[in-house]
């Protein structure tokens, strides 16, 4: 990628916990002003990922260059031109959220009257003006998200990592988090790397991303691209009444010219078709045919989620691959993600 | 240097917050020394004693009267007369007495007849303190009878001991000052010192520091100072109340003062760091809980501040040798109550010196600075 400028580099990068690789050879660049996602279920090495990107972690092999800079040769020095907000919340709980603030500015030795200035403007933008000298202890989960991850501008980064942001929050603190994302990759000209295990986040936040699994990159493209390089343009969401059902039902539909793919997950299947309108009645007819009773049937236009599983077999939601399924009856299920 | 001002802020400032911590800190020591001072002092009080005679003759009634004496004045032993030998050893047996003494028939007759008169003493020996006391007790009373019909001329030798006292009066209590001063250092280095990195590192906060240009030396030297700085106004606040308490004069003047301010310095730096090169490392602040007892323990005791380091056995006075406290008691032992000038205490502040300088250079290379 000559001539563009790239803030991370990354080649081949390796992190071994025994002999389990929760990193396993993974490359991508990103360049400057791009807000990049890593999307992947738990356990699929995002944290560990950031953690080697942001110094905390020492590879096992490979290479990482973030803002010019390499992870393992010059940590400290990748440390003063990173902002970081880990996944689990690290705001001191007996200091206010001012002093919060405060520490870090001081710890990046930025001088205190600019200080001041530029903690003001940071929680005008995240709305906590108000609670500002309040203990953190007496904030919600979703301010004291806000409050880290305006806390890690205070020394103006170059690249800003985030590691599943809005994890745990309700989908209106969700939003907040979004919106003030972009305001703050606008202000200060970042280039921001997420980690998410959200669908939704990811497409409306990202301009590339990478699903990552076991370790590995999968795709790489974006939001859009990913959507229209998948077979098909609609899904038809079957979900039969028995498991022992499924494979039969799965060879004989794979045989239908108008599905492109069958991805089976206990006793849903996942068609991907084209032009469901159209074909949604021979496709029933099909698994009728094949001894299949289906309890319930959905169709929806492809999404990021049938991107995900399309490219590795299963929903982002599930864990080690076990399936357990909580729906039964009519409607698209909406698996419950934790 | 600001980055290590921050730290050292952000500390005090949580460690005022949690007021709690800082009456703890305070008022632990201080009611050991209350409790220890009152529990243990030497002196033995109210042991009961059985006494069965079956004699009562003059010189059984007299024995008697000598250990009421010593029941009215003294108050070692409160006495329970019995008439059944089987009931007060029974009565020792099941701790009811810690002794029983039995005159037997004949005692004044043979005291008459100039032979040694025998008394039975029984003794609860899982006691070992009272029973020593008891036993010396009941022979003092003894020899006064026999006093009285052995004259004076055949008495073989007399020793008198006479108390020599060095230094100005100094009572047990007032010799638990140091200990209880060293402990509140040692409960100071805990809560203010490791325990709050390894609660940092429990919570997660310490992985937002790491992610900062803080230096591994920034992050230990900033909890070190802050902790330095907590814990030596805990000690000071200690001592203070210590010596009001027990009534150690404060007159000795500036030198003595400075010499205590020196020790209780370097004493908090050298078991603060000895704290990080141990628990530096710990992942939960319940094995910081766990192991404060007995670390405590460890150090405390073969201080000398309760029993002479020259009666342990050679192993331990070994690690009495290497125990910063032990030097620690030792140099505010001699100038509390020897008025002893810097030139006396030199050694101790030398060993502390090196002791703290290995230790924080331990600390910091074995402080990781990746998660
Ligand atoms: N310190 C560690 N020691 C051993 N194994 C580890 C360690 N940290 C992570 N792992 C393993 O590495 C794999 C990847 O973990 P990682 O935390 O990077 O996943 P993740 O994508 O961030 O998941 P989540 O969405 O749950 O946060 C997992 O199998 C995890 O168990
Ligand atoms: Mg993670």
């Amino acid at each position: 990628m000559a001539g563009i400028n790239n803030i991370i580099e990354v080649s081949g990068l390796v992190k071994k916990f025994g002999s389990l690789a929760a990193v396993d050879g993974v490359t991508f660049d990103v360049p400057e002003g791009e807000f990049f996602g890593f999307l992947g279920p738990n356990g699929a090495g995002k944290t560990t990922l950031i953690r080697m990107l942001t110094t905390l972690l020492k590879p096992t092999g490979g290479r990482a260059v973030v803002a010019g800079i390499d992870v393992s040769a010059s940590p400290q020095e990748v440390r003063k031109k990173i902002g970081v907000v880990p996944q689990a919340l690290t705001s001191d709980l007996d200091l206010t959220g001012y002093e919060n603030m405060d520490l870090y500015g001081r710890f990046y030795s930025i001088p205190s009257r600019e200080r001041r200035e530029k903690i003001k403007n940071l929680f005008e933008i995240i709305g906590l003006s108000n609670r500002q000298n309040d203990l953190v202890a007496t904030y919600s989960g979703g301010m004291r998200r806000r409050l880290e991850i305006a806390r890690v501008l205070v020394h103006a980064p170059t690249v800003l990592f985030l590691d599943e942001p809005t994890i745990g929050l309700d989908p209106q603190s969700r939003r907040a988090v979004w919106e003030f994302l972009e305001k703050f990759r606008k202000e200060y000209s970042l280039t921001i790397f997420l980690s998410t295990h959200y669908m939704e986040e990811a497409e409306s936040l990202c301009d590339r991303l990478a699903i990552i699994d076991n370790g590995k990159i999968i795709v790489l493209d974006s939001p859009d691209r990913l959507k229209s390089e998948l077979p098909g343009n609609d899904i038809i969401h079957l979900t039969l009444s028995d498991l022992s059902m499924i494979s039969p039902v799965e060879d004989k539909i794979k045989g239908l010219a108008f599905v492109h793919n069958v991805v089976a997950e206990g006793e849903d299947l996942r068609v991907f078709v084209e032009n469901g309108a159209v074909n949604f009645t021979p496709l029933l007819e099909s698994v009728k045919e094949a001894g299949g009773i289906v309890n319930s049937v959905g169709i929806h236009q492809l999404s990021m989620e049938d991107v995900f599983i399309h490219h590795t077999g299963k929903s982002i939601r599930e864990e080690g691959g076990k399936k357990v399924n909580f729906f039964v009856g009519a409607g698209l299920p909406q698996k419950l993600s934790r | 240097m600001t980055r290590l001002l921050a730290i050292i802020e952000r500390d005090i400032k949580k460690f005022v917050r949690n007021p709690i911590v800082v009456i703890m800190s305070l008022v632990m020591p201080i009611v050991y020394l209350v409790i220890l001072g009152n529990s243990f002092q030497g002196k033995l009080k109210g042991l009961p004693l059985a006494i069965v005679d079956q004699d009562s003759g003059i010189y059984s009634r007299r024995l008697i009267d000598n250990l009421r004496a010593v029941e009215a004045g003294a108050r070692t032993v409160s006495i329970h007369m019995l008439n059944d030998q089987n009931a007060a050893l029974t009565g020792v047996r099941n701790g009811v007495y810690k002794s029983a003494l039995i005159i037997p028939p004949g005692f004044t007759k043979s005291a008459n007849l100039r032979k040694e008169p025998d008394v039975g003493l029984f003794l609860d020996n899982t006691d070992t303190v009272s029973s020593i006391a008891i036993k010396a007790l009941v022979n003092s009373a003894l020899n006064s009878v026999r006093e009285e019909h052995v004259p004076v001329r055949d008495k073989p030798y007399e020793f008198y001991a006479r108390n020599i006292e060095l230094y100005s009066m100094v009572d047990y209590y007032q010799t638990l000052v140091p200990g209880v001063v060293i402990m509140a250092i040692f409960l100071g280095t805990m809560t203010a010192g490791v325990f709050n990195l390894v609660m940092d590192r429990f919570l997660g906060i310490d992985e937002s520091y790491l992610l900062t240009p803080l230096s591994k030396t920034d992050i230990v030297s900033g909890l070190v100072i802050s902790g330095l700085f907590i814990t030596t106004l805990i000690a000071f606040v200690v001592l203070i109340v210590s010596m009001l308490i027990t009534g150690i004069p404060f007159s000795k003047g500036i030198e003595q003062m400075f010499s205590i301010f020196m020790i209780i310095v370097l004493t908090t730096l050298a078991l603060l760091s000895l704290m990080f090169v141990i628990l530096g490392r710990a992942t939960h602040p319940r094995i910081v809980g766990l192991s404060s007892g007995f670390l405590n323990v460890i150090f405390f005791f073969p201080s000398g501040a309760i029993y002479p380091i020259e009666s342990f056995p050679a192993w331990l006075r070994a690690f009495a040798k290497v125990n910063p406290e032990a030097y620690a008691v030792h140099a505010l032992k001699s100038v509390l109550f020897k008025g002893a000038g810097l030139d006396v205490i030199l050694g101790d502040i030398i060993f502390l010196l090196i002791f703290t300088n290995v230790m924080m250079v331990i600390a910091i290379l074995s402080f990781k600075r990746t998660m």
